[in-house]
C-alpha cells in the first residue's frame, strides 16, 4: 500500500470577482508516494507545484478530490506532513536559542524529560548542526545554518513525509550539494519519504528515485527519475531540458510562450 | 574601455574599519561578457557598485581608480557621474521590483528614455512582456516579480549603453527567461563595441554565457580565465566550487 495516495485533486481560484470567472491551478492530479521514497515535482513557475505541497499538506482544502495517508502516527500534536519552505531559516525566532527552539517540539510531544537533551542531540546531529552552535540565537546563525536548524524542528515532529518545496533555490552549488547529500543521508538512514518540489531538473537528478512533471496545473510526464529526463517521452519535458541546458532558440521560447 | 584599479572598499564603522575587497584588477574591454563569479555575500556586489561610485560615501570608502576611457570615475564630479551613468554604463540590480519608483507609471521611464514607442515594442516583443501600451498604464508595483526584472533589462538597453552591469540576472527567473536573457547578452556584444559584466553565483548561466570569468572569495579576485581555463583550474580559492558543480552536475550524465 503506498504511503500516501493522491487521487484526482483539483484547485482552483476565482480571478475576476464579477463574472466569477476561474483560474484552474490544479487539474485532477493523481499520484501515489511509496514509503521511503523521494518523488521529485517538476515543471516551471505557475505550474501549480507550490499548491500541490500545500494542498498535500493540508494547509489549503482542495475543490475536490481525495488525499490519503496510510500511517499509523497518532501524533495528535503535530501534523504527520511537514513543509520545509524556501526561505525557512528566516521563520526561526531570531531571538531564541536554537536548543530550546528543538527543545520545545519535545516536550509538546511529551518526550520524558530526562531524554530529551539526548533527543535534541540526535536530531540536530542528523542534520549536521555543529553543537558548539546548540546556544547560539537564530541571528547569529548564517542562513545555512538557520535552514538546518529549521530543518530540525521539523523533523522533531518526527514527520511520516516531508515535503521540500524549492529549498534550493538561491543557493550557490555548494550549499546545494552539501544539502543534497544531507537529504539524501536523512532518506537513508531513516527512511524519511520526501516530496521534493523544484524547478531545478539538476537537483531532481542528484536527489529523487521517481519524478512527476507539472504543466498548468497537469502532469505531463511520471516515471523514474534518469529515465524521464534521459529519454523523454513528451515534447515538455525535452523543452525543460533544452532551456537548463541553456540551448534554446528565440522561437522555441516564443512557441513555449504561446501555448 | 573599464581599467579597474581598486586598492581597497572598506565598511567605515563607528568601531571599525572593515575592509571587504582588496586588491581588483582587471579591464573590460568592447565586445566581450565578463563574469565576476562568487558565493553569497562575497561581495559582488558591493564590487560592481564600487566601479561607478555608487556605494554611499557616509558608510564605504573605496581607495583606487576605475577609468572609463580618459574619466576617473572615483575622482570626478557628480554632474560627469551621472552623464556615464546615464549613457554609458548602465546597471540592473537583483532587486527589480524595489527599482522602480512605485508612484510612477511605467510610462515615465518609457519617456525618460527620449526613444520612440515602436523600438521600445520592439523590445518588450523580444523579452515577451505585454505591449507598450498596456505597460505603459502599469505601476511596478503591478507587474510580478519576473517581469520587473525583464523591464528593467529593457530600459537599461534603451539607453544604448557601453557596459552593460548585470546583478544576479538569473536568480529568481525561469529557465525560459534565463535563456532569452542569454540570447540578448549574446546579441548586445556581436557588434563588439559593447561588453556585459554579469555578477552571479550561477556557474552554469556563467560559462554559457562568458568570455572570461574571474572567482571572488574572501575579498580577492582572481584573475579572468576563459570557461574551459576556468572549470580546469587548480586554483584553491575555487577548487571547491567547482568541483561541487561538477559533481552536482555529473548525475546529469
Amino acid at each position: 500500500m503506498p504511503l500516501l495516495k493522491v487521487e484526482n485533486i483539483s484547485y482552483s481560484v476565482v480571478v475576476n470577482e464579477e463574472s466569477k470567472k476561474q483560474f484552474d491551478i490544479l487539474k485532477k492530479v493523481s499520484f501515489e508516494v511509496e514509503s521511503s521514497e523521494i518523488l521529485g515535482v517538476c515543471g516551471e513557475s505557475g505550474g501549480g507545484k507550490s499548491t500541490l505541497a500545500k494542498v498535500i499538506a493540508g494547509l489549503i482544502k482542495p475543490d475536490s478530490g481525495k488525499i490519503t495517508l496510510n500511517s499509523k502516527s497518532n501524533n495528535k500534536k503535530s501534523s504527520p506532513i511537514q513543509i520545509l519552505f524556501q526561505n525557512h531559516g528566516e521563520v526561526l525566532n531570531p531571538y531564541r536559542k536554537i536548543s530550546s527552539v528543538v527543545d520545545e517540539v519535545l516536550v509538546i510531544n511529551r518526550i520524558d524529560k530526562k531524554y530529551i537533551a539526548k533527543g535534541r542531540e540526535n536530531i540536530l546531529s542528523s542534520v549536521g548542526f555543529p553543537k558548539e552552535l546548540y546556544d547560539r540565537r537564530g541571528y547569529q546563525l548564517s542562513g545555512g545554518e538557520q535552514q538546518r536548524a529549521a530543518l530540525a524542528r521539523l523533523l522533531a515532529t518526527n514527520p511520516v513525509l516531508l515535503i521540500l518545496d524549492e529549498p534550493f533555490s538561491a543557493q550557490d552549488v555548494e550549499s546545494q550539494l552539501n544539502l543534497v547529500k544531507l537529504f539524501r543521508k536523512l532518506n537513508e538512514e531513516f527512511h524519511l519519504t520526501m516530496i521534493c518540489i523544484s524547478h531545478d531538473l539538476k537537483i531532481l537528478r542528484n536527489l529523487t528515485n521517481r519524478v512527476i512533471i507539472l504543466k498548468d496545473g497537469e502532469i505531463v510526464e511520471s516515471g523514474e527519475t534518469s529515465e524521464v529526463f534521459s529519454n523523454p517521452k513528451k515534447s515538455y519535458t525535452r523543452f525543460l531540458l533544452s532551456a537548463e541546458a541553456l540551448d534554446l532558440t528565440y522561437d522555441e521560447i516564443q512557441a513555449s510562450s504561446n501555448q | 574601455m573599464l581599467s579597474v584599479d581598486i586598492n581597497s572598499v572598506s565598511i567605515l564603522d563607528e568601531e571599525k574599519r572593515r575592509t571587504i575587497l582588496n586588491d581588483i584588477n582587471f579591464e573590460i574591454e568592447k565586445g566581450k561578457v565578463y563574469t565576476i563569479l562568487g558565493k553569497n555575500g562575497s561581495g559582488k556586489s558591493t564590487l560592481i557598485k564600487s566601479l561607478t561610485a555608487l556605494l554611499p560615501k557616509i558608510e564605504y570608502e573605496v581607495k583606487g581608480e576605475v577609468f572609463f576611457n580618459e574619466t576617473d570615475l572615483l575622482n570626478c564630479s557628480e554632474d560627469e557621474l551621472r552623464e556615464i551613468r546615464k549613457h554609458n554604463i548602465s546597471y540592473v540590480f537583483q532587486d527589480a521590483a524595489n527599482s522602480f519608483d512605485p508612484l510612477k507609471k511605467i510610462k515615465y521611464y518609457f519617456d525618460l528614455s527620449n526613444i520612440s514607442p515602436l523600438k521600445i515594442e520592439e523590445l518588450l516583443l523580444f523579452f515577451l512582456l505585454p505591449t507598450y501600451k498596456k505597460l505603459s498604464g502599469l505601476h511596478s508595483y503591478e507587474l510580478s516579480g519576473g517581469m520587473a526584472q525583464r523591464l528593467l533589462i529593457v530600459l537599461a538597453l534603451l539607453a544604448n549603453p557601453d557596459i552593460l552591469i548585470l546583478d544576479e540576472p538569473t536568480s529568481g527567473v525561469d529557465y525560459a527567461v534565463m535563456n532569452l536573457i542569454l540570447l540578448k547578452i549574446k546579441n548586445f556584444t556581436r557588434d563588439n563595441d559593447k561588453s556585459v559584466l554579469i555578477a552571479t553565483q550561477d556557474i552554469n548561466f556563467a560559462l554559457k554565457s562568458s568570455d572570461h570569468i574571474a572567482y571572488l572569495s574572501e575579498g580577492n579576485l582572481t584573475r579572468f580565465y576563459n570557461p574551459d581555463e576556468f572549470l580546469n583550474s587548480t586554483d584553491d580559492k575555487m577548487k571547491n566550487f567547482i568541483h561541487s558543480f561538477k559533481e552536482i552536475s555529473n548525475a546529469s550524465a
